[in-house]
């Protein structure tokens, strides 16, 4: 960040088109502010900040470009040329944005108002500074880049929406996080190995109906859940143990043990009811309390499985850094090869993952049926590709190696606030859904891109 | 291979034609038939016209879907294409929201429109791929919540109708349907491709891609073919899809995903790319389809679909596990031929279709149909029935006598057909030896076209005196 105390020293051409399209961008702003009727301040206030906000953010940008600029020769193109050749694929996009916001506004009514704009601003913010700020962390730009999104989203949805920052949705956007939260930690672990868990949603899905058909069956709820927990101790050890035996098929195989744990656990929780699938019972006060919305924790009205996350996140991030069992786990990650020259067991992490996967999986099922406070195998559905959205998003390569569990904290949060936003903004649970699937794109390649072919060889 | 060097020559003969042989096909061939033999105990009225026919249109938009992952994750990167389903669903619903309101109804404009959606998203998948270079599996996910989301948008319930044209199809009275010419072109047309240059590319780009960048095969305009072809599959399964379900399904579709993969992976391909096939592939989505059908037969109540899951999911680890042994397999067989495999597999399958299509217990012969009611209380089963009962039909009710009749030279000519190919194979195979082994096929070829001499000619083997051309009639 040093290197940003100078002011960039922009050529002639980049300054004239920045003049251009920021006095563009400002009287289309001005003449649908009239055309709305707003009030005449209003309209100027916004005009005076779009313009400025637009001038600094290019003097900003290009200003990163031109340092990097300066030590390549010179050319024998002319300057408007070289500069069009820099920097097209920033204008390019800076257009298609403009474009979207320009079509958004001409075809919803009364889109085009004082905080789509400053919307439009933060988002364009939040690129410049990732695209410009993003690259002097070499090591943690993704964690940088989901703290700016999360930062960013949590902005415009507080001005947007009403009650957005309140603490009821802030407790209740922590309550979810905190389920998928647990539920990721699973795919964290195993995706560091290089591996895949996809049986998470299943295994999910199982404890949830098992726990209740155990207690239904009079079995005390402490041991009940006992009995689950390491149920999927054992099931994550399967996984793992066949996982390692057929590397890299698995996505297939955890998916394939999903698929026979929850039609087994189903089997087991119908026979003898004329149910079929569905287990009816009730779930102890206790259990309700720790994932209900208006559960306390010693007093403190926070559902105390915030708590449990919290110490889970704490645990976790400190272990992986300081213990060997956690660097033992970035060097097999890594490079597998030299991790087993200095005997570090590979089979070993493997289930031991797969196995903390498999307990934390059958940990938020029975979370969920305190939460629910009924039993239903397709609870865990959405988590099958939630997880792995979460720690995508938030920077673990999903080849080994790279990320952690604090960075999945920061994805599992901006999946929270994103999908709280589009619900707040009224839309529909299809429209959310397409465009979560929209937006997981741009955001991992804003960090997550491979590296050229020609330079892998 | 490599304790001989007297036998050189012979050595490279094997080694080429090993090249060839994929031994991951070992276990979904025998996979394949164990089904089929089970399903045809359990229900022989499979191996009829209809039955087979039926079964073509329930299993076509599987194995379509099948082909359409398979072309794209044989390009490798790991390129498992998730968002089949969703887009599998996606052309179905726009295709059935377009036909309602009367844009598209000419069957050509169908055609085109599945085919040109289903590439013109694989394109821009591959695009992405290629040149923001995100993992594939981000991008693919990334299309599974946007294509699911949006066709719940575009299609909020189940429902529509599908052009006449396409809800005949849903009948299946007969094996010779369109769905089934649709299969079958959509396999050759990917036979064929396999013979071009192309196609060595791209499996030279799965397996490495950085050697297939530097022996200068073009491996973005690899990728791209490679991805065109997968959306022409499956705008072609989306097609089926209709027909199937002859109407608009926004979530159905989906399921297709985590069944066409679990399909592909059964058919012996490899996720990580450079290995697969139509063959594996059909077989892998065939042994699905028959796993439901063979539990189908056996009355769970309640709990079927979860017994369909349980032997979906331990299927395919055990598939998985079986895998590991192919490495043995090939230290000791080295020239282990698929075809020949499949063919011998083949001929004890149809052993069993006849059995069970054509041959009558005695002792149930006598007994009257009506008397073999399920709910009676059970007489004590005598010894020799118990160990040879599960095997044996009921007795044969008159619409199955029929069967049997139509059956009959259905299943002599198919086994004709085996013979053939196994005495051409031996043929090929055995011509550059100095052997007895042609003559002795020559014989057995001359004993099969004799008993097909027999059969035409209404002598005693004939099943059916009456027409010697049932085979053309009952169709």
């Amino acid at each position: 960040m040093t290197t940003l105390a100078q002011p960039p020293k922009l050529g002639l051409p980049a300054t004239i088109i920045g003049v251009c399209v920021g006095i563009i961008l400002t009287a289309i702003g001005v003449v649908f502010g009239f055309l709305q009727g707003l009030s005449v301040q209003l309209i100027i206030l916004s005009a005076i900040a779009t313009l400025a906000a637009f001038v600094w953010g290019w003097r900003f940008v290009l200003g990163q470009f031109v340092s990097d600029a300066n030590s390549v020769p010179e050319g024998e193109t002319s300057e408007g040329r070289k500069v069009w050749l820099q920097f097209r694929p920033a204008i390019f996009g800076l257009i298609a944005i403009l474009a979207l916001f320009l079509v958004l506004s001409l075809t919803i009514e009364g889109f085009f108002n004082v905080w789509n704009v400053v919307s439009l601003l933060i988002i364009l913010t939040i690129i410049v500074l990732t695209r410009t700020l993003g690259r002097h962390f070499q090591e943690n730009r993704s964690a940088f880049i989901g703290i700016m999104v999360l930062a960013g989203l949590f902005s415009i949805g507080s001005m947007n929406i009403e009650g957005f920052a309140s603490a009821n949705n802030i407790k209740s956007m922590l309550l979810f996080a905190a389920f998928l939260g647990i539920a990721s930690v699973g795919q964290t672990l195993v995706a560091l190995l290089g591996g895949l868990d996809l049986s998470i949603p299943f295994i999910i899905g199982a404890a949830n109906v098992g726990l209740l058909y155990l207690i239904g069956l009079g079995v005390p709820p402490w041991l009940a859940v006992l009995i689950v927990l390491v149920i999927g101790i054992l099931l994550g050890v399967i996984n793992g143990f066949l996982s390692y035996k057929l590397q890299g098929q698995a996505l297939i195989v955890t998916l394939g043990t999903g698929f026979a744990i929850s039609g087994g656990v189903q089997i087991v929780t119908s026979i003898g009811t004329a149910y079929g699938g569905n287990v009816f019972g009730t779930v102890p006060n206790w259990l309700s309390n720790l994932a209900a919305m208006n559960g306390s924790t010693f007093g403190l009205p926070v559902p105390p499985v915030i708590c449990i996350w919290a110490l889970i996140v704490i645990v976790l991030i400190v272990g992986m850094r300081l213990t060997v069992y956690g660097r033992y786990l970035y060097a097999l990650g890594v490079n597998r090869t030299s991790a087993k020259r200095v005997m570090i067991s590979e089979l070993t992490y493997w289930v031991m993952m797969y196995a903390i996967s498999g307990f934390f999986a059958a940990l938020t099922g029975g979370l969920l049926l305190g939460w629910s406070g009924g039993g239903f195998i397709g609870v865990g559905d959405q988590y099958l590709f939630l997880t792995l959205a979460a720690v995508v998003v938030g920077g673990t390569s999903l080849l080994g190696g790279q990320g952690g569990y604090g960075f999945t904290v920061i994805g599992v949060l901006v999946l929270q606030v994103l999908s709280s936003f589009l619900i707040g903004i009224g839309l529909d649970f299809e429209w959310q859904q397409f465009i979560f699937g929209l937006l997981i794109l741009p955001m991992v390649a804003l960090y997550a891109r491979s590296p050229h072919i020609r330079t892998q060889i | 291979m490599s304790d001989a060097p007297a036998n050189a020559g012979l050595d490279s003969v094997r080694l080429a034609q090993g090249g060839r042989a994929n031994p991951f096909l070992l276990v979904p061939i025998t996979l394949f038939f164990l089904l089929l033999g089970l399903a045809v105990l359990r229900s022989p009225s499979l191996m009829s016209s209809a039955g087979i026919g039926s079964a073509i249109i329930v299993a076509t938009p599987l194995i379509l879907a099948t082909y359409a992952l398979m072309a794209s994750v044989i390009s490798g990167r790991g390129t498992v294409d998730l968002s089949i389903g969703p887009l599998i669903g996606f052309i179905n619903v726009t295709l059935i929201q377009l036909y309602g309101a009367g844009i598209l109804t000419n069957p050509i404009a169908i055609f085109a429109y599945a085919i040109f959606i289903g590439a013109l998203y694989q394109f821009l998948f591959s695009l992405i791929v290629i040149y923001i270079r995100v993992q594939p599996i981000i991008v693919s996910l990334s299309g599974y919540l946007a294509l699911s989301g949006i066709n719940l948008v575009i299609l909020p319930r189940p429902g529509g109708v599908a052009p006449q044209f396409m809800a005949d199809w849903g009948l299946g009275t007969s094996i010779f349907s369109p769905v089934f010419a649709i299969l079958v072109i959509a396999s050759i047309a990917w036979l064929l491709f396999t013979r071009t240059a192309f196609y060595t590319h791209l499996r030279l780009m799965g397996s490495d891609e950085r050697a297939a960048y530097t022996s200068g095969v073009p491996i973005y305009v690899v990728r791209i073919g490679a991805h065109l072809i997968s959306g022409a599959f499956a705008g072609l399964a989306a097609i089926t899809f209709t027909g199937l379900i002859s109407s608009g399904d926004p979530s159905q579709g989906t399921t297709y995903t985590l069944i066409a993969v679990t399909a592909l992976v059964l058919g012996g391909a490899s996720l990580a790319g450079g290995r697969g096939g139509v063959f594996g592939s059909f077989l892998g989505a065939s042994n699905l389809y028959l796993i439901t059908f063979v539990l189908a037969t056996f009355n769970f109540g309640a709990v079927q679909s979860f017994v369909t899951n349980l032997a979906y999911g331990s299927i395919l680890v055990i598939s998985l596990l079986l895998t590991l042994i192919i490495p043995f397999i090939q230290r000791h067989i080295n020239n282990f031929s698929p075809l020949l495999y499949f063919i011998g597999l083949g001929v004890v399958a149809m052993g069993v279709i006849l059995h069970a299509t054509n041959d009558r217990d005695p002792r149930t012969r006598t007994a009257p149909v009506d008397d073999t009611v399920v709910m009676q209380p059970i007489a004590p089963i005598a010894l020799e029935e118990l160990y040879v009962g599960p095997l044996e039909v009921a007795a044969p009710t008159a619409m199955e006598e029929e069967l049997r009749q139509e059956a009959g030279p259905l299943v002599l000519v198919a086994l004709l057909l085996i013979a053939i190919a196994v005495f051409v194979r031996i043929a090929v195979y055995q011509s550059n030896r100095r052997t007895i082994a042609p003559a002795v096929a020559v014989v057995v070829a001359a004993l099969v076209l004799f008993g097909a001499y027999l059969m035409r000619a209404g002598g005693p083997f004939a099943p059916n005196n009456s027409e010697p051309t049932a085979t053309e009639e009952s169709r």
